[in-house]
């Protein structure tokens, strides 16, 4: 037990291209990594998540509402039926207590890139669209801004209009250019975005179970019910923004991500 | 006239931008003197109304429906309606079975082999046979 | 059923000309029955209700249901629902809450957005207003964005994907995936949250509609050239004329009316919450949509128009290779033709034929061309948000090839 925790305190030290979710010994972040996702709430929930230098400046423009020049509370209209006047927010996941919502995860070292990856992120991210290969439990998605995704699974724990960040990819590109990460690529490195626009669910399946030289048989019936999202944003960072979030950067090594041009 | 235009229509594409709940209206249908209405009778008084709040993009109706059994009916963007019989159920399951048709997107239910659907070209482009060098063996 | 035919004889049987001369005369002589503040109630039904109200009935709730019964036929007299039924309404809210409308802009303004001009002639309570507004708006966003975007795009090109950006068919499109529903008629007891317009009557030719607002001279020439400058002057947005005037007394079909409710929405929301609320409404809803642009160009001479651009931006002139080729002989030939000028290879295409190759290169070649977008691209209206960064002029293209 221990030579391994030393083993991979090590592997921490070379592998820092795969940060946090790794190494990381706290819980709650391992969790928040386990399902890939770092929750992007409202504004004014935003402020409040301890993890703020990567809180992005776009959620606002994200989120379904409006208006946010307005800083009274939102009166929304209310169904004719229910005369009980509460202000009330339509807010996701507000029934969540905030000692159980998932944690972003934080960062111990700042980004390290390489220079030859400083060199030619330009040409991937001045190349749109891109594409991005995301990784949910393991299997990886192609996903580009726009597509619609039916997960193999429900969700727990989102309500559609919810939008997730998607951490964990193993290559970002653009039509000449792709970023390979080994095996993963850093978070902080692209943005993906998505919202769970709702659940579907199959038709009823209905399989006979028969037993040998008996009459008897037995239905059983399933009908799985999948997350339905939507592809919001797919974005490659920029040098000048990676170097603004405080990236460090570094000669050439393995284990580090590269940006390889089409043969 | 050197090139002209085509004129087409852009594609919706439901969550990008604005998101808008596919579930426009949920008819809640009970009867008075039935027992099977009894959950529903329950669920009407006490949880509908938070319900109601939470989600106020959804249009409710409350209509008696004599001597037949409970049922919760959604209404969709797309035109289509689901309905769920809820005899016999209790508030809290009637209140889950009320989440399912407020989460559904009113499409008709299909088994699905992809998980990602996209109306966008190929990013990397289409495989050629006729590019590039011949490859040895 | 026979529920459905009573009600619809209740409204058809008050012609349009007899409410309006009612309205017309309670307007003139002050009688004030239609406020557009919620506070005060209606003069007529306040009336009626104090009556019922002496006739003392022992049964509440049945009071209550006569006196809603009056009230509702009380408001057969309007074109269009009160502006006090705005809060009463479900669906309106309902509506209200799905698009996230500011909540600075009342359910009163939303209602009449729902108004269509043919339903309700009065400028006081239709959306011809807010439409105008919205559609001014709407225009310009997309406009800009187009623009910016694509500096080098033909205006044949512009024209239609303004359309397809905010074009009555997209915008009725919108309507629908916003669920709102159609009245079967218009009138003042409908549920305010249905838009509400007056049909076009079944058999009339909607596009036999007289060109009567067009400015361009000469219009009724139909043989006569028209030149794409010429629709910037005197053609609408998407380079079509403009059509008859939409007068009170005809109807509209349904695309038009849900298209000039979502531009009343836009108008709404500009008035209400201002302008950046306005902008981030149009890029949720409007910019999100998707379009490829590449798939409006319909050229008719590809290989020409190439020979014409690369003389006008003194490159080499064009030649097309070919890159490889299968089958030959075959009854399934490919082509792989590039179009070089000089070494540099400006576009390629595979066909069964050579000739259908080249025109593809030379197609390929040139949308490359038009489809040129600049990085970090500005908008110029994102001057007007507080703090932004000095402008930096956009490019500006020489414009398309004239052949």
């Amino acid at each position: 037990m221990f030579s391994r925790s030393v083993l991979r305190s090590l592997a921490a030290d070379l592998r820092w291209s795969a940060p946090s979710s790794i190494s990381s010994a706290a819980p709650l972040q391992q969790r928040a990594c386990l399902h890939q996702t770092a929750l992007l709430r409202t504004s004014q929930q935003e402020t409040q998540t301890p993890y703020s230098p990567l809180s992005p400046e776009t959620p606002l423009s994200a989120t379904p509402r409006v208006q946010n020049s307005q800083p009274v509370a939102q009166n929304p209209p209310r169904v004719p039926s229910s005369d009980s006047a509460l202000s009330f927010v339509p807010q996701t996941r507000a029934d969540v207590p905030t000692a159980k919502q998932p944690v972003a995860p934080s960062f111990e070292s700042p980004i390290q890139v390489t220079k030859s990856l400083m060199s030619r992120l330009p040409h991937l991210v001045g190349q749109s669209p891109h594409y991005v290969v995301a990784e949910l439990h393991a299997r990886p998605y192609l996903l580009t801004e726009g597509d619609h995704i039916r997960l193999p699974f429900l969700m727990p724990k989102v309500k559609s209009g919810d939008i997730l960040r998607f951490n964990r990819a193993s290559a970002v590109g653009s039509r000449d250019f792709t970023m390979k990460g080994s095996p993963h690529l850093d978070e902080r490195l692209f943005e993906c975005r998505v919202r769970v626009t709702g659940v579907e669910s199959e038709p009823m399946r209905i399989k006979e179970k028969t037993k040998r030289r008996q009459r008897h048989t037995k239905q059983a019936r399933s009908k799985h019910r999948y997350t339905i999202m939507r592809v919001m944003e797919v974005r490659v960072k920029t040098p000048e923004e990676l170097l603004e979030e405080g990236a460090v950067v570094i000669e050439d090594s393995e284990d580090t991500p590269t940006i390889e041009a089409r043969q | 006239m050197p090139v002209k235009g085509i004129k087409t229509v852009t594609a919706a594409r439901n969550g990008v931008g604005a998101f808008i709940l596919q579930c426009k209206r949920l008819d809640f249908h009970y009867c008075n003197y039935g027992g099977s209405s009894r959950g529903m009778l329950a669920f009407l008084t006490q949880t509908l109304p938070n319900f109601a709040r939470e989600n106020p993009q959804i249009e409710i109706r409350v209509s008696p429906r004599h001597s037949k059994h409970p049922i919760i009916k959604g209404h969709y963007i797309n035109g289509r309606e689901k309905s769920i019989c809820v005899r016999n159920l209790e508030p809290s399951d009637i209140l889950s079975k009320a989440m399912i048709l407020k989460d559904a997107s009113g499409e008709k239910l299909k088994q699905q082999k992809k998980p990602v659907a996209s109306l966008n070209e190929s990013v990397r482009g289409i495989w050629s046979p006729y590019h590039g060098d011949l490859r040895g063996v | 059923m026979k529920r459905v035919q009573l009600q619809r004889w209740s409204s058809t049987v008050l012609s349009p000309r007899a409410r309006t001369v009612s309205r017309l005369h309670q307007h003139l002589y002050g009688a004030g029955s239609r406020c557009q503040s919620t506070a005060s109630p209606l003069q007529v039904d306040s009336n009626a209700q104090s009556n019922l109200g002496d006739a003392s009935f022992e049964d509440v709730e049945l009071m209550k249901h006569v006196r809603s019964a009056h009230k509702r036929k009380g408001n057969l007299k309007y074109p269009s629902p009160p502006v006090d039924a705005a809060i009463n309404s479900a669906k309106l809210a309902a509506l209200h809450a799905r698009l996230y409308l500011p909540s600075r802009l009342p359910p009163q303004t939303l209602a009449r957005a729902l108004v269509d001009a043919s339903a309700d002639p009065n400028a006081d309570f239709n959306n011809e207003s807010l439409a105008t507004l919205g559609h001014d708006l709407l225009t310009y966003y997309t406009t800009e964005h187009l623009l910016c975007t694509y500096p080098r795009l033909p205006l044949t090109v512009i024209f239609a994907a303004m359309y397809a950006y905010a074009g009555p068919k997209t915008l009725a499109a919108m309507a629908r995936e916003w669920g709102v529903e159609h009245a079967s008629l218009p009138g003042g007891e409908v549920d305010p949250g249905l838009l509400q317009f007056r049909r076009v009557e079944p058999g009339t030719d909607i596009d036999a509609t007289p060109n009567a607002r067009t400015p361009r001279p000469y219009a009724a020439q139909k043989a006569w050239r028209m030149t794409v400058t010429s629709k910037i002057f005197y053609d609408d947005e998407f380079g079509d004329a403009f059509k008859g005037p939409a007068t009170s007394g005809e109807g509209v079909t349904a695309e038009l009316a849900s298209a000039t409710f979502v531009r009343a929405v836009m108008g709404a929301i500009y008035l209400h919450a201002g302008r950046p609320a306005a902008k981030r409404f149009f890029e949720q809803h409007f910019l999100s949509r998707h379009l490829n642009i590449s798939e409006l160009f319909n050229f008719s001479q590809p290989a020409r128009d190439l020979a014409r651009l690369c003389a006008r931006e003194n490159f080499e002139p064009p030649v097309a290779r070919i890159i490889s080729e299968t089958g030959r002989k075959s009854r399934h030939p490919v082509f792989v033709v590039g179009i070089f000028s000089g070494q540099d290879k400006l576009g390629e295409g595979a066909g069964a034929s050579l000739i259908e190759a080249r025109e593809r290169a030379a197609l390929s070649a040139l949308k490359g061309w038009y489809l040129y977008s600049p990085l970090n691209v500005r908008v110029p209206s994102s001057m007007e948000e507080e703090g932004a960064a000095s402008w930096k002029p956009v490019y500006v293209d020489l414009g398309e090839v004239i052949v």
